[in-house]
C-alpha cells in the first residue's frame, strides 16, 4: 500500500467529472481537455482520455463532430448530449456531498500538514 | 544513418526512421492488445492514431525533416504507454484489481500486504526487478525478509543472483497481469490447422512460420520411412531416428492434449501476443532498471527509518522489560516461522519437480527402449496373430501408460481442467486392452516355448587329442560388419540382414576321465511341439573346426526370421586331461546368452544351472590339476593375466609359465592382434560356466513370474 497508489486512486474517482465539467462549457478537441486540467495542475495522459471519451459517448452521454482542420484531416470535437447534461448534475450533486464530507472531517483533525499534492509519475 | 521510410498515417504523409517506424508499430500494437477487451477498441485506436498523426505533423512543421526515436519516445510520453493507463484506468483498476488482491490485516499493525494468488514479480514494491516483493507477497511475508534472505544466499553459494535472474526473467510482472494480454501463451491454432493446430500455435508463439514446425515434425518421419528398409543396421544413430519418429507423433498427441484451443478473441490475441525473445526480455530489463537509483535510495532511507525504529524501540522496551517481551518473542518467532515455511515450500516444490521429471524420463525410456527391441521382433514374433498382439502390446500397453502419465503431470502443472473424464476412462480403456494384448502374447509365447528336444551330446573327434594344451577361440565372421559400433545389445550380438546371431553358447570345462582332451556339443531348442523343437535344435548351424591345438567356434547361433528365436542354444563341454592346459580366448563377448523364460512346465534343462563345471576366466591360462581347474599364473591381478596372455599367440605353443614373471612388457597395453569388435572393451567378464548366467537380469522373468501367478 503506497501513498501514489491512494493518491491515483483519488484522482481517478474525479476524472470523469472533471473532462464532462470542461466539455460542458462548450464542444472540445480531446488535447485541450489535456491541456486545461493541465493548466488546473491535474494530469490526465491522452491514453486514458480517449478511452473514457469513447466510454461516455457510448453511453449516450458525449457526442461528436467533425470540425475541418487547415491542416491535415478534419478533427473530433466532443460536445455533450442532454443524457450527458443530467448525468454531470447527478455526478456534481454528489461531489459536492462529498467535498463537503471531506472538508468537515478534514477539518477536525487539527492542522496536520498536508503534503504536497504530488502529481503522479506518468509524465 | 538511419533509413527514412514514408509512412501513411491516418490521411497524413509522414516521414519516420525506420527504428522509429518499428518502436510507433510496437508502441499501436500494445495498445491495441490492452484495448483489445474493450467495446469500441477500434475507435479508440483511431482516435489516438489521428492524434499522434497531428502530433507527428506539428514536429514536421516545424522544420523537422523526418520523425526519429526521440520524437515517437516523446509523443508516445505524452500518451502513455498502457501500463501507464493502469494507474489512470478506473475501470480496469476496479475489476481486476479486486480479482487479485485481498488484503491482509493480520500481519502487523501499520502493514498490509497485498496477497496474490500466482506468483508475479511486484511491480508497486520493487527494488530492482520486484522479485523479492513479489515472493513475500506471495508468502505473505515481509519483503524485507525475503531480500536479506537473497542477499545472504548470494554472498554465501552466489546462489541467489542466478535464482535471482531466472525468477526475473521467467516470472511475469504484475503489470503484465494487469494488462492481461500482454503477455504470449501458447494455444492451438483452429484457424491454422491441418490436424490439431499444434503446428499453427507453435509457430504463432514463437513468431516463425507456420511450415517451420511443420517441417521439424515431418523429418523424422521421412528419416523413419527412409530407413525402415535399414532396419538391421542396428547402430546407434539410427537407434535415435528410429525411437524419436513415433516420438514426433507422441509429441504431437501429447502437445494436442495438453494445449487449450484458442477458442475467444482473447485467446487469439494472447497467442499472437508480444514476441517472447531476447529483445523483449531485455526491455524488460532495461524498464525494470529505469529509477533503480531512486529506488535503491528510497529502499536505503526505508532501512534507516526501520532500523532507528527497531532502536528507539528496543529502547523503549528496554525500559519496560518485562511485559512486552513475550509479544517480541512471539513476532520474531513468526517471522522465523514464515522463513522456514518459505524455504520448507521451496525444497519441496523443487522435490516434486525432480520426481515428476525422473517418472517422465523413465516413462519416455521405457517407451524408446521398447521401440528399439522392434527390430529383433521378426525373429521372435510369429506373423498373424502374435504379431497383432505385440503390436497392441507396444501401443496399448507401453505407449499409452506413457502418454497418459504424461499428459496427466503436465495437465496438473497447468491445472487445465476439462472433460478430463473423458480421457481418464479412455485411457483406461486403452490400457486394459494393453493388458490384454500383453497376456494374450504372453500366453501364445509360451505355447512356443512349451517344449524342448532331447539334450543329446555328440562328440566332436578332435584329431590330436593329448596335446597339451587347448586354445579355444571363436571366428571373426565376414557377417559381422560393425566393428566400431558403440552400442551393442548384447544378446543378440549382431545383427544382419535377415539372421541375428545369438550369443547362446556356453563353455564348461570338466575333468577328462583319462589323458585325452574330449569336447562334446550339445544344441537345444524350444518349439510348441518336441517335434518342433527337434527340428529347430537340428537345425542349429553351430561349427567347430580344429587346427592343431586351436578349436575355432563360431561365433553365435544364427537365427533367421523363419527359424524363429525360440532359445536356441549350445552347450560345448570340454573334457581336460589332469595336467594338461587349457586356454579361452576373450572373443566369446561377455558370456550373455538370451533366453527367454516362459513356465516353469518346461523342465528347465539342468545344465543351465549345474555348477557341476569349473569356473574359468576367459584369456586365462589353465592347467588341470587333481583338485580341479587352476590358473597356471597364480593371478595377482587379473588385468596383468589378460596382458600377459594376449603375447601368447594362439598358434604357437605358450612356454611353460614362469611363476613370478612380471617383466615391464606387460605394463604395456598390447591390442591383441585378429580380435574384433568386442576386444576393445578389454573386459573381464568372468564365465562361471553356467551359474552367473542365471543371475543376469531378464525383464522376461519378471514378466513370465507375473504371468505365472495369474495364470495358476
Amino acid at each position: 500500500m503506497d501513498i501514489q497508489n491512494t493518491q491515483s486512486q483519488m484522482r481517478k474517482g474525479v476524472l470523469e467529472f472533471c473532462i464532462l465539467s470542461i466539455i460542458r462549457q462548450g464542444e472540445v478537441y480531446p488535447s485541450d481537455i489535456v491541456d486545461k486540467m493541465k493548466g488546473a495542475n491535474l494530469h490526465i495522459l491522452e491514453g486514458t482520455l480517449y478511452p473514457l471519451l469513447t466510454r461516455l459517448k457510448n453511453a449516450g452521454y458525449l457526442t461528436y463532430r467533425w470540425v475541418e482542420s487547415n491542416s491535415g484531416p478534419p478533427r473530433k470535437y466532443f460536445l455533450m448530449t442532454d443524457a450527458g447534461l443530467q448525468f454531470y448534475g447527478e455526478l456534481e450533486r454528489t461531489w459536492k456531498e462529498l467535498a463537503d464530507a471531506v472538508q468537515t472531517l478534514t477539518s477536525t483533525n487539527g492542522n496536520i500538514e498536508v503534503p504536497e499534492e504530488i502529481p503522479n509519475n506518468n509524465q | 544513418m538511419k533509413k527514412v521510410i514514408n509512412i501513411n498515417f491516418q490521411g497524413r504523409v509522414i516521414p519516420i526512421e525506420e527504428t522509429a517506424y518499428e518502436i510507433l508499430k510496437r508502441y499501436i500494437d500494445s495498445l491495441r492488445q490492452f484495448f483489445a477487451n474493450e467495446e469500441g477498441k477500434d475507435e479508440i485506436i483511431n482516435d489516438i492514431e489521428s492524434r499522434i498523426g497531428e502530433l507527428f505533423d506539428e514536429q514536421l512543421k516545424k522544420g523537422a525533416p523526418c520523425i526519429t526515436d526521440a520524437d515517437v519516445e516523446t509523443v508516445i510520453a505524452s500518451i502513455g504507454r498502457p501500463e501507464d493507463f493502469e494507474a489512470d484506468d478506473a475501470e480496469y483498476q476496479g475489476t481486476k484489481a479486486s480479482a487479485n488482491k485481498t488484503y491482509a490485516s493480520e500481519a502487523g499493525p501499520q502493514q498490509a500486504y497485498v496477497r496474490h494468488e500466482r506468483f508475479y514479480r511486484d511491480e508497486n514494491n520493487k527494488l530492482i526487478g520486484g522479485v523479492c516483493a513479489g515472493l513475500a507477497s506471495y508468502f505473505g511475508i515481509d519483503k524485507l525478509v525475503v531480500r536479506i534472505l537473497f542477499v545472504i544466499f548470494t554472498f554465501a553459494f552466489a546462489f541467489g543472483i542466478v535464482a535471482y535472474l531466472i525468477l526475473w526473467v521467467a516470472i511475469p510482472s504484475t503489470a503484465s497481469e494487469k494488462i492481461g494480454a500482454y503477455r504470449k501463451r501458447l494455444f492451438r491454432d483452429p484457424e491454422n490447422k491441418l490436424i490439431g493446430g499444434v503446428c499453427g500455435g507453435l509457430a504463432s508463439y514463437f513468431g516463425v512460420n507456420v511450415w517451420i514446425p511443420r517441417v521439424l515434425f515431418l523429418i523424422p518421419f521421412l528419416s523413419f520411412v527412409t530407413n525402415w528398409n535399414h532396419w538391421g543396421v542396428f547402430n546407434f544413430p539410427n537407434f535415435i531416428n528410429l525411437s524419436f519418429s513415433p516420438g514426433a507423433t507422441l509429441l504431437y498427441i501429447i502437445l494436442w492434449l495438453i494445449i487449450p484451443e484458442a477458442v475467444s478473441t482473447s485467446d487469439k490475441l494472447e497467442m499472437k501476443g508480444e514476441k517472447i525473445d531476447l529483445n523483449s526480455i531485455k526491455n524488460t530489463i532495461q524498464k525494470d532498471m529505469e529509477g533503480f537509483g531512486e529506488r535503491a535510495k528510497d529502499f536505503g532511507k526505508e532501512v534507516g527509518e526501520r532500523a532507528s525504529k527497531i532502536g528507539s524501540e528496543i529502547g523503549q522496551r528496554g525500559k519496560q522489560m518485562g511485559s512486552d517481551a513475550g509479544h517480541a518473542v512471539r513476532r520474531s518467532g513468526r517471522t522465523f516461522g514464515d522463513v522456514i515455511a518459505l524455504l520448507f515450500k521451496i525444497f519441496a516444490y523443487f522435490i516434486l519437480a525432480v520426481i515428476l521429471l525422473a517418472i517422465v524420463v523413465t516413462l519416455f525410456g521405457l517407451g524408446i527402449a521398447a521401440t528399439g527391441l522392434l527390430p529383433f521382433k521378426p525373429y521372435i514374433i510369429d506373423n498373424g496373430w502374435q504379431s497383432i498382439l505385440l503390436w497392441g502390446t507396444y501401443i496399448f500397453f507401453i505407449w499409452i501408460p506413457v502418454i497418459g502419465i504424461i499428459t496427466w503431470i503436465v495437465r496438473k502443472i497447468t491445472r487445465i481442467r476439462s472433460n478430463s473424464n473423458v480421457m481418464r476412462f479412455g485411457f483406461a480403456a486403452m490400457w486394459i486392452l494393453g493388458w490384454i494384448c500383453f497376456i494374450g502374447l504372453l500366453a501364445s509365447l509360451r505355447n512356443d516355448f512349451s517344449y524342448h528336444n532331447n539334450p543329446v551330446e555328440n562328440n566332436i573327434t578332435l584329431s590330436n587329442a593329448s596335446i597339451d594344451k587347448m586354445e579355444v577361440k571363436f571366428n571373426n565372421s565376414d557377417k559381422y560388419y560393425f566393428d566400431n559400433n558403440f552400442f551393442h545389445f548384447e544378446p543378440f550380438a549382431y545383427v544382419d540382414e535377415d539372421t541375428v546371431s545369438i550369443n547362446n553358447i556356453h563353455v564348461r570345462i570338466l575333468k577328462s576321465g583319462n589323458d585325452s582332451f574330449k569336447v562334446k556339443v550339445l544344441k537345444l531348442a524350444y518349439g510348441t511341439t518336441k517335434l518342433v523343437a527337434e527340428q529347430r535344435a537340428d537345425n542349429i548351424n553351430f561349427n567347430i573346426s580344429q587346427t592343431d591345438s586351436v578349436l575355432n567356434f563360431d561365433r553365435g547361433i544364427p537365427v533367421t526370421k523363419t527359424d524363429k528365436f525360440r532359445n536356441q542354444s549350445v552347450y560345448v563341454t570340454i573334457y581336460v586331461p589332469v595336467g594338461k592346459r587349457i586356454y579361452i580366448d576373450d572373443n566369446i563377448g561377455w558370456g550373455n546368452d538370451f533366453h527367454i523364460d516362459l513356465g516353469n512346465d518346461v523342465d528347465d534343462w539342468n545344465w543351465r544351472r549345474n555348477n557341476e563345471g569349473y569356473d574359468w576366466s576367459n584369456s586365462v591360462e589353465y592347467i588341470m590339476t587333481n583338485d580341479g581347474l587352476k590358473p597356471t599364473h597364480p593371478t595377482e591381478n587379473d588385468d596383468n593375466n589378460d596382458d600377459n596372455n594376449s603375447d601368447d599367440q594362439p598358434a604357437s605353443p605358450a612356454p611353460p609359465e614362469k611363476p613370478g614373471k612380471a617383466d615391464s612388457s606387460k605394463y604395456h597395453y598390447q591390442p591383441p592382434s585378429n580380435n574384433s569388435s568386442t576386444d576393445t572393451i578389454k573386459k573381464e567378464a568372468s564365465i562361471n560356466n553356467s551359474s552367473n548366467i542365471k543371475s543376469r537380469v531378464n525383464i522376461t522373468d519378471i514378466a513370465s513370474s507375473f504371468f505365472e501367478r495369474l495364470s495358476l
